[in-house]
């Protein structure tokens, strides 16, 4: 449990960091407008910027997924493999 | 009660609480304490009652020390140095490099300083005073009487200073109300829940006073102000009523009544 915990926390925080660095870059026309990190990225103008753009997107739902894959994924296959397991012995 | 019962009296809180840190707290089994076979004998009432309960939290604790893969050591504690020394300092270092690369990679820029001549069209207070901000910015929720021909019957202001009235001194008579013996949430979901809600709601008013700033309409943000915490609350409580069954909330409260007084 809490391997998995750490293992959702690390990739939600590390693909978050890498997300918001981008996102700050490309998609934030000013620190001061609530459309921070949000905003439409610009047309890139070589192939860096290109690249760059299309991780933001890459990051961000490696980071939600990633989460969401050890948090709630896992640990609930956990359970209804030994919920089946206990359910067989039983029986 | 037979003479047995009154040769082995039952120690139900573990002898002389050890709370100064110079005993480690464990104490090996000598002839007096009774064994699991001895407790298990005792088959009537509060006795049959405590070896239950603690064979019970024995045998989990057992359980979950065999699923574990962690190494057990015999180990109750770790010097500050260097042990401590060097996780703290790796932890600080971490944190610091973290300060330098997201300064480095997000720079944040920086405006023109501020005039102070001219006033600013948003005026606010320190955040921390936010809440009390918001609840002067209720005139939307100021009712217009029929009877006064829709005219409001106190003033805006007016209006808002009550409502301070009546949020601090709904705080200052809390403590008439609940003296706070609880231990932890469970033993009282109801004021858990009215705490629940009402950290909530001091988040939640504060939103008002920066209502420009939040990209929603003033009339949803007004209902999130005062319809979320209810539910937090409603929520609150009856998680908090579900988690008294599995945390067999009345065998530890009847154990916590136990304890001779000091």
């Amino acid at each position: 449990m809490a391997d998995e915990f750490i293992k959702g926390f690390g990739i939600l925080t590390g693909a978050g960091l890498l997300w918001m660095t981008l996102a700050g870059w490309y998609q934030t026309p000013s620190f001061f407008m609530t459309n921070q990190l949000i905003a439409p990225p610009p047309e890139p103008g070589n192939v860096f910027d290109a690249i760059s753009i299309f991780l933001i997107d890459v990051f961000l739902w490696t980071a939600l997924l990633g989460a969401f894959a050890f948090w709630i994924l896992i640990p609930a296959g956990k359970e209804l493999a030994a919920a089946i397991e206990e359910r067989g012995e039983s029986s | 009660m037979s003479d047995t019962d009154d040769t082995n009296e039952t120690r139900t809180d573990g002898g002389e609480p050890a709370t100064d840190g110079g005993e480690t707290g464990i104490v090996a089994p000598d002839d007096e304490t009774p064994t699991w076979q001895e407790r298990k004998t005792r088959k009537s009432g509060l006795s049959q009652l405590t070896y239950e309960y603690f064979e019970r939290a024995r045998r989990e604790d057992q359980e979950l020390r065999e699923e574990s893969d962690y190494v057990e050591r015999d180990v109750l504690g770790f010097p500050t140095w260097p042990h401590e020394i060097i996780r703290n300092g790796a932890i600080s270092l971490f944190f610091v490099g973290m300060i330098l690369l997201i300064s480095a990679a997000l720079p944040p820029s920086l405006e023109l300083p501020a005039n102070p001549s001219s006033t600013p069209s948003i005026i606010l207070p320190d955040w921390y005073l936010y809440w009390s901000f918001g609840l002067l910015k209720l005139n939307p929720l100021n009712p217009g009487l029929a009877v006064l021909d829709g005219s409001k019957l106190i003033s805006d202001q007016l209006y808002g200073v009550l409502a301070n009235v009546v949020v601090v001194g709904a705080v200052a008579f809390l403590p008439f109300l609940n003296k706070g013996s609880a231990r932890r949430p469970v033993e009282q979901p109801f004021w858990a829940a009215i705490g629940a809600g009402g950290a909530f709601f001091a988040i939640t008013i504060a939103a008002i006073a920066v209502q420009n700033l939040i990209p929603l309409p003033l009339a949803l943000q007004l209902n999130i102000a005062f319809i979320g915490p209810v539910v937090l609350g409603v929520m609150t409580y009856a998680l908090l009523k579900t988690l008294r069954e599995g945390y067999m909330y009345g065998l530890n409260r009847r154990y916590y009544m136990l304890r001779p007084p000091k």
